[in-house]
């Protein structure tokens, strides 16, 4: 299968050439193919953000090459608003973005912005709406400053769906949410994914956030990527995520000092279900 | 770099930890001697006076280790600036006058005359332009907010006498110096988060309602960031005890130091020779091989 996205050795210092310059990337590589779920899991300062300004053109590599759907945005000749159609970038806290008065006309405004015609509009903002569980009978017409902020968050999330882009990039796109507002964005963007069978890029701190729904996973530390895998493969190596700050799900590591302490248990699991069920075996 | 990185090329207002001799000095010191030079600089109009000026604060540059290419690239910002200054000088400088106060033509045609005078003129505004400029630089690059709000407040602690709200005033001042480079990241924020839904704002196309209708996306939001910002620091200074800054005590007691007084008197001293240095006769000679 041909890749939606291809990244290779790209590198990116901020404020290059200055006395504070600081390099975010050095050398990246990474593919994303049509209707998978990649996962791509950093510290704070990993170069995370940094990578997914360059999925959609907001930032030209400086060094190394991005390819969207055979289009290469270190050409200057290549069209940035196309690329930005194809992949849908939501920022960090998104619903600081929000600035119309009415929800649906807010959701319109990127497909405004392509100049598609009313009726499509219409169209777009309904499917949009609906798919992040905002009914439009109900949410259209309600004022942006009045909602929550999880609401507010998912009508960001809409305005980027209107777009129909390819690929959705997500940055920390749970976090600041409280426990039901994360099951419930988690289970749309799945459903979203599964049934356009559309590509998700999502970017976390949070291993447990991400290896639920990701197909594969990038490690990334110090502007490197240090691991690709599947989850499973990649929470096997627990020791790997430890040395680089970050966490290990309750489950695996429950089962990893069970495995220290003698048992014979395996310790690529994932999900609560899962130790349950290799608990049981030993158990027996 | 980016067609969003607008606080990147705004070198102006970075403060550059490198620890030089004029780092060191007292805040106050450092901020009064920038303002004297600055104010010598503004009233002198000669050239040679000017360009000797603009030597002295590429010195003082280098004696702060700030790197040259950093320091110019606050320049290069005003360019297009300098650029229209330069066009409406030439187009109304009075050249006649000039003409008849001596100064030879260098141009003509039919009614349009340009002088030496004239063009000196603006050499020496450009100068002047530029000074000033790096000088700013030279200022945001040894002095970070806390060091310039300590000099302010410590500067006009004596007016406190006679009911002047000088604690109040730097604080005003150290909060808006605070929130300028957070409000601009929020604006680079905002303006790629906008794009990447589809915003264009490279091309200014279109009437000026659509124009301005176009800087919605972005100052809504940032208005409503920039309130809710203010309202949390109101709340978290409260929080801390803040109440006004009668009977509040400083951490950082300033002292002036032997080497303080030397520099703000190598300040002054400096000012009053580029006010007092008359090179007028430079100028007539240059005017002379000119014309």
């Amino acid at each position: 299968m041909k890749p939606l996205i291809e990244v290779h050795s790209l590198h990116y210092t901020y404020l290059r050439g200055t006395p504070l310059e600081t390099v975010a990337l050095r050398g990246v590589d990474l593919v994303v193919y049509p209707g998978e779920v990649v996962g791509l899991v950093g510290p704070t300062g990993s170069g995370k953000s940094t990578l997914l300004q360059h999925l959609n053109g907001l930032l030209r590599p400086q060094a190394g090459r991005v390819v969207v759907d055979g289009m290469d945005l270190g050409d200057s000749r290549t069209d940035l608003r196309a690329v930005r159609r194809k992949v849908g970038l939501l920022f960090q806290s998104p619903e600081d973005q929000l600035f119309e008065r009415y929800v649906a006309d807010d959701v319109a405004y990127g497909p405004l912005q392509y100049g598609l015609p009313p009726e499509e509009v219409r169209a777009r903002v309904r499917r949009a709406m609906l798919a992040v569980g905002l009914p439009p009978e109900a949410y259209a017409d309600r004022p942006t400053f009045a909602l929550s902020g999880g609401e507010r968050r998912r009508v960001a999330l809409a305005g980027v769906l209107a777009l129909d882009p390819q690929v959705l990039v997500l940055d920390e796109p749970l976090a600041g949410l409280d426990p039901a507002g994360r099951r419930l964005l988690a289970s749309l963007l799945e459903e979203w994914c599964a049934q356009e069978g559309r590509a998700i890029v999502w970017a976390s701190h949070s291993m447990d956030e991400v290896a639920r729904s990701a197909d594969r996973m990038y490690l990334l530390a110090e502007g490197r990527v240090i691991r690709e895998g599947t989850p499973r493969e990649i929470f096997g190596d627990a020791e790997l995520l430890l040395e680089h700050g970050l966490d290990v799900p309750a489950v695996t590591w429950v089962l990893r000092e069970l495995a220290r302490a003698g048992l014979p248990v395996r310790t690529d699991v994932l999900t609560l279900e899962e130790a349950c069920d290799v608990l049981e075996g030993v158990l027996r | 770099m980016s067609e969003f990185g607008a606080w990147h090329i705004l070198t102006l207002g970075h403060y550059l930890p490198m620890g030089s001799p004029l780092h060191r000095l007292d805040p106050r010191v450092r901020l009064l001697s920038v303002l004297v030079l600055g104010g010598a600089l503004m009233v002198r109009g000669q050239l040679a006076v000017l360009f000797l000026g603009l030597l002295l604060v590429l010195l003082l540059l280098a004696l702060a280790r700030v790197p040259l290419g950093h320091a110019l690239r606050g320049v290069r910002a005003l360019v297009p600036l300098l650029g229209v200054v330069l066009l409406l000088q030439l187009l109304f400088y009075p050249h006649r006058r000039a003409l008849v106060a001596g100064s030879p033509a260098l141009w003509q045609a039919g009614r349009f005359v340009v002088s030496a005078a004239g063009v000196v003129a603006l050499v020496a505004l450009c100068l002047r332009m530029v000074a000033l400029v790096l000088l700013l630089t030279l200022l945001t690059s040894i002095a970070d907010a806390t060091d310039l709000v300590h000099a302010v407040e410590g500067l006009l602690r004596p007016l406190q006498g006679i009911g002047f709200p000088a604690h109040e005033l730097a604080l005003v001042f150290v909060i808006a110096l605070r929130f300028l480079p957070l409000l601009a990241r929020e604006m680079e924020r905002l303006m790629k988060a906008q794009a990447a839904r589809g915003a264009d704002f490279g091309h200014g196309r279109g009437y000026i309602v659509q124009r301005v209708r176009r800087t919605f996306p972005l100052l809504v939001p940032l208005f409503v960031l920039a309130l809710r910002r203010a309202e949390e620091l109101a709340v978290a200074m409260e929080a801390r005890g803040y109440a006004g800054g009668k009977g509040r005590s400083y951490l950082v007691r300033l002292r002036m130091r032997h080497a303080d007084w030397l520099a703000l008197a190598a300040a002054v001293a400096l000012a009053v020779l580029l006010l007092w240095l008359d090179l007028g006769s430079l100028e007539q000679a240059l005017f002379r091989s000119l014309g």
